[in-house]
């Protein structure tokens, strides 16, 4: 099944902190659905695996993750800079 | 000078969660030693100790995360939960800054520390649990039992070996007596029965040789065979608080701590010394107040190594005399394994139960008597309807440190 980068990330964070899959939107900040700083360093290290990306210890320096969009957009970023073969090959981020 | 009484008791041992169970299993002189497996590279190790019966669905609710924290961290909030439950106190926004947390552990966080180094050591150079600092820190477990219970007094850990949570339950009875804190939830853990646990202890040949006619014997303090520690693990933790406020709330007493000594045998990292273990003895007992007569039970630190089980009964002689002699001084180590960081807490917790029930619990397996070790260990069974109003708790530990607990019968 052909899943976006969002409905991945809603997925791990639905299932890593109980939270209802609803009330995860793009829009929603993480303080919102009460994640703090290191439930977001957990959430990335997820997201890593689950996109075989590595998010560089400097992405603080110009990224700043407020909402669940941004963790999206740091990971489609990511994929394009470290994947660009797959995406040659017809698979969409 | 304000006094402090213990007002609850929380337990994880390898005889189970419920303080009086716990001590009802050792009068019986039942032992939790027995065999256990861990996963090492060449496949199972066996080694003989005293495992926790520790069950994490019966302590943490289906929600509440538990992956960032270790074995030992896991004990410790149990058994932390339980003596707060059980000393029935309320922590309130007003009240909350006066209580502190004082933990001791020896090991930290063993089981976590391996499985670091085997994912990164062996399998990815370069992917660790992110979390990682925060769940093998040392003073991971007494932070998250300020954290649950929101305790915002002094959080501090204690790491001395063998003495830890001995020195860790001295210190808070400190902090309360000269008025720093009010309450303090005090005691000690450790969770070290993990593949690189064992074979630390191995490599330095301090372990007993497994009885292989029966294994639950293998600890055997004060006796002429004894061969070496056994291993175990577990939690105790215990909730010490200022006597005229618990008086007030009309708390249940379990006895008053009177007494703390503190001193070090600085010559080897490892070799006990009687003066130095008579020291601690003495101090705890200027402390108190008291005279050494006074003293009803000994709860002996009692490893089962030739070295310290000979050193403890030449200290106990030069401390108390002629009344050595009479004095039934035990090892529950026998029973429970060592409990290394928590084992200072656990016989802390026995020897007031032994206040609690009139009862001597007993030194198990000492079948044969080391014309060295001439005390009365209270062989075998243990003893009922004994006069105990006065206890001492002895932790010795590597690196030198001496932690002697006195405690007595609360007064009416």
């Amino acid at each position: 099944m052909t899943k976006s980068t969002f409905e991945t990330v809603q997925e791990i964070l639905a299932s890593k902190y109980s939270l209802p899959i609803e009330s995860i939107t793009p829009a929603a900040t993480l303080e919102s659905l009460k994640l703090d700083s290191l439930d977001l360093i957990e959430t990335l290290f997820e997201v890593e695996d689950e996109f075989h990306i590595r998010v560089p210890q400097d992405r603080g320096e110009d990224v700043t993750i407020v909402t669940v969009q941004d963790i999206v957009d740091v990971v489609n970023k990511l994929i394009l800079q470290q994947h660009p073969a797959q995406l040659a090959a017809g698979q969409q981020p | 000078m304000r006094r402090v009484v213990v007002t609850g008791l929380g337990v994880i041992s390898p005889l189970g969660r419920d303080p009086d169970t716990l001590f009802a299993q050792l009068m019986a002189g039942q032992s939790a030693v027995g065999l256990v497996s861990t996963d090492g590279p060449a496949g199972q190790h066996f080694s003989i100790a005293a495992q926790a019966a520790f069950k994490p669905e019966q302590h943490f609710s289906a929600g509440q995360k538990t992956d960032n924290l270790d074995r030992a961290s896991q004990f410790s909030l149990a058994a932390a939960a339980a003596a707060i439950g059980d000393s029935a106190i309320r922590v309130t926004p007003d009240n909350a800054g006066r209580f502190g947390v004082a933990l001791g552990t020896g090991m930290g966080a063993n089981k976590s520390l391996e499985d670091a180094y085997i994912q990164l050591l062996l399998r990815d150079p370069n992917r660790l649990k992110p979390l990682t600092v925060l769940t093998v820190m040392n003073n991971a477990s007494a932070a998250h039992i300020a954290i649950q219970h929101g305790l915002g007094g002094p959080n501090l850990t204690y790491s001395c070996a063998c003495a830890s949570s001995a020195a860790a339950i001295g210190e808070a009875f400190r902090q309360i007596r000269h008025g720093y804190a009010d309450v303090m939830v005090a005691g000690g853990t450790e969770a070290i029965l993990t593949y690189s646990g064992f074979k630390t202890w191995e490599a330095m040949r301090v372990l007993a040789i497994a009885d292989r006619n029966d294994p639950s014997a293998t600890c055997r303090p004060f006796s002429k065979n004894r061969s070496g520690l056994v291993l175990g693990e577990g939690a105790a933790m215990v909730v010490l608080e200022e006597r005229e406020a618990a008086r007030r709330r009309g708390a249940h007493i379990y006895a008053e701590l009177v007494g703390y000594g503190s001193s070090n045998d600085p010559v080897h990292i490892t070799k006990p010394t009687v003066d130095g273990q008579a020291q601690a003895m003495r101090l705890a007992l200027a402390d108190a107040n008291i005279n050494a007569e006074s003293v009803d039970y000994v709860n002996a630190h009692g490893t089962a190594t030739v070295l310290n089980d000979v050193t403890e009964s030449r200290a106990i002689k030069q401390v108390f005399g002629e009344h050595a002699h009479k004095l039934p001084v035990s090892s529950t180590k026998s029973m429970l394994g060592h409990l290394l960081g928590a084992a200072g807490a656990m016989e802390f917790v026995i020897s007031l139960l032994a206040i609690r029930h009139q009862a001597i619990p007993p030194t198990a397996h000492l079948d044969v008597p080391d014309p060295e070790c001439d005390l009365d260990y209270v062989p075998g069974q243990g003893r009922r309807d004994q006069d105990v109003r006065c206890v001492m708790s002895n932790s010795f530990a590597f690196g030198g440190t001496n932690a002697v607990l006195i405690a007595r019968q609360a007064e009416a």
